[in-house]
């Protein structure tokens, strides 16, 4: 073991605190990001032309917004953005600071993915609804979010690896975690196990999301 | 001829589609009465407007013009929370169930109840028993998914029966089933329109299942109804193409025509011989005609083709046959029986070739 990982093992406190910062970040930016995507897939949907509640200047603006921010690559995003996360934490490293951009970075990409996922809900089941005197509240949480439930855990399981994804980059600005610990100190140091080892822990992170999200969605899911 | 027993009452509705380059009208001036309790059917063929025509009826589609009368009230004139109560009182069926695939059949019913004043208790209460009453209280706990189709509209049916309406509108509910399930989901309509006293407006491509339930209906073509009046009516003497077209698909006499063409060629005919074909409505039926024209002219008849139905309680039926004996004394037979609801047309050779009447 010491022969094979020789800087890890000297290192486990580092690794400890790397990874349950790698989480926190990947918690609350997912979060965050799950409120407000979830508002703006909702919200492309209804106000879309044809759409339940339509309304052409919203709809333009969102789909705007959205194509505008997952257009900047995450990287310059995470330079661009520090202005704002000066004004909003305080200042731009660490992981708290970290959650501006990510959250800027995965949301974008996660409203579209909802709004897809509601796009495959039944236009005969919404219409049905209408014609059962259901509100447009109504049939946002009851036919919508109901009837996309399934499609909504599997779109949030890839945004959460995304996502996981994005907070090893912002190791770039100092947000720590586990990408941090990989590139400033495993790869400056040319000290490879820790690389390699920080890459383990993601790749464990990553398949615990996907297995506990694929139960999540085999349950809810009935078609 | 708004009437306190018109349940229904469409006034002058257009519905005009724009699209960027083109416009589209779906429906144009059409009025549209239905009386409390009846069975009125809407026939014609895909993109005719029917679907746009009754989404009128709760405002689903806006008319571009004409007013919207149900139950009495002005539906145009009401604010978004009326007009939800008021659609409440015309449910839907539809051609593919539109049933929520994450709810139980039990949840799907109990549906319409959500946001209403009941408890859940209530709810789930009147949910089983609609279930039951449409043939389906063992499956409450299953997923619309595990349903064969007829089951689905059942429980589409038993849904759409969860706020009391006094309409029930059925877009193509039968079109994506079999004959045998199309027969019982049929059944099951007109058993409520005859228990609950819902008035059922019934939209198809097929005369057949106007046929077999509706009392009135209106044949549809172009955003237009160009026919309408008591099915029997239409049925036995229609005064469109279209309306005879759908006619005689159903009672297979195009097919029945189209094979004796290629078999029968009636330039072969002796001088004593016709090709005949009978229409009966009423009390008239193929048998009293067969042994009149046997035993009292002596008629010989060999028939190829012979149809009967009952349509709203009557006797309707076509028959094609060749006559051989004395066509005189035949046509002596048919001035007695015109008012008695047979009506014969000799066929040629034009008409077998056309494959029409
Ligand atoms: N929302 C819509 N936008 C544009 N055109 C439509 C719309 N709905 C229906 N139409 C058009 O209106 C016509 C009638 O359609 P529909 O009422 O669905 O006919 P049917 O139910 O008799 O098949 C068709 O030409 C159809 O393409
Ligand atoms: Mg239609």
């Amino acid at each position: 073991m010491a022969a094979l990982i020789p800087n890890v093992l000297q290192m486990k406190a580092e690794f400890l605190q790397a990874t349950w910062e790698t989480i926190y970040m990947t918690f609350f930016s997912a979060l965050i990001s799950a409120v407000l995507g979830l508002l703006f897939g909702v919200l492309l949907v209804v106000t879309q032309p044809g759409g339940l509640l339509e309304d052409r200047l919203t709809y333009s603006v969102l789909d705007k917004v959205v194509n505008l921010l997952r257009s900047i690559p995450f990287i310059i995003l995470l330079a661009v953005i520090s202005p704002l996360t000066n004004f909003l934490i305080g200042t731009t490293v660490g992981t708290t600071a970290a959650l501006v951009p990510l959250i800027f970075g995965i949301f974008p990409f996660y409203a579209r993915q909802v709004q897809n996922a509601l796009l495959d809900v039944d236009r005969g089941v919404v219409e049905a609804a209408e014609s059962m005197g259901s509100s447009p509240m109504a049939i946002i949480f009851r036919v919508y979010l109901k009837e996309g439930l399934g499609d909504i855990v599997r779109v949030s399981i890839v945004t959460v690896i995304s996502l996981i994804g994005l907070t090893t980059m912002a190791g770039a600005i100092g947000s720590g975690g586990l990408g941090d610990i990989a590139i400033s100190i495993g790869y400056a140091r040319f000290e490879n196990d820790i690389t390699f080892v920080a890459m383990i822990i993601i790749l464990i992170m990553v398949f615990a999301v996907q297995i506990i999200g694929d139960w999540i969605a085999k349950k809810v899911d009935h078609h | 001829m708004a009437t306190a027993t018109n349940i229904i009452d469409l006034k002058d509705i257009s519905v005009t589609f724009k699209t960027h380059d083109q416009t589209v009208a779906a429906v144009q001036d059409v009025d549209l009465t239905v009386e409390k309790g009846d069975i009125y059917g809407i026939i014609g063929y895909s993109g005719a407007g029917k679907s746009t025509l009754v989404r009128v009826i709760n405002l689903l589609q806006k008319p571009t013009t004409g007013s919207v009368t149900v139950s009495g009230q002005d539906l145009q004139t009401l604010k978004p929370v009326e007009l939800r109560q008021a659609r409440k009182k015309v449910s839907m069926i539809f051609q593919h169930f539109n049933l929520m695939a994450a709810r139980t059949v039990l949840g799907n019913v109990e549906y319409p109840l959500l946001g209403s004043r009941m408890s859940k208790a209530d709810r789930r209460a009147k949910a089983a028993r609609l279930l039951k009453l449409v043939g389906l209280a063992e499956y409450a706990d299953t997923y619309p998914s595990q349903l064969s189709g007829g089951q689905k509209q059942r429980v589409a049916i038993a849904r759409a029966l969860a706020s009391d309406p006094e309409v029930l509108i059925s877009d193509e509910a039968t079109s994506a089933l079999d004959p045998k399930t199309t027969k019982s989901i049929l059944n099951l309509l007109k058993r409520l329109n005859a228990e609950l006293g819902v008035t059922i407006v019934l939209i198809t491509h097929e005369m057949q299942v106007i046929k077999s339930i509706c009392h009135n209906v209106a044949v549809m073509d172009a955003g237009r109804i160009i026919e309408r009046g008591r099915v029997s009516r239409v049925f036995t003497q229609p005064q469109t193409a279209l309306s005879r077209d759908f006619v005689e698909t159903s009672t297979n006499v195009k097919e029945a025509i189209e094979r004796i063409g290629s078999t029968v060629s009636i330039a072969n005919f002796a001088s004593n011989q016709e090709l005949m074909y009978f229409n009966f409505v009423g009390q008239s039926t193929k048998e009293g005609v067969l042994s009149k024209l046997s035993k009292e002219f002596g008629i010989d008849v060999n028939i190829l083709f012979a149809n009967i139905d009952q349509i709203d309680g009557e006797n309707v039926g076509v028959m094609i046959a060749i006559l051989t004996g004395d066509i005189e004394g035949f046509n002596t037979a048919v001035t007695q029986w015109k008012d008695r609801g047979v009506t014969t047309q000799i066929l040629t050779d034009a008409n077998l070739k056309g494959g029409e009447l």
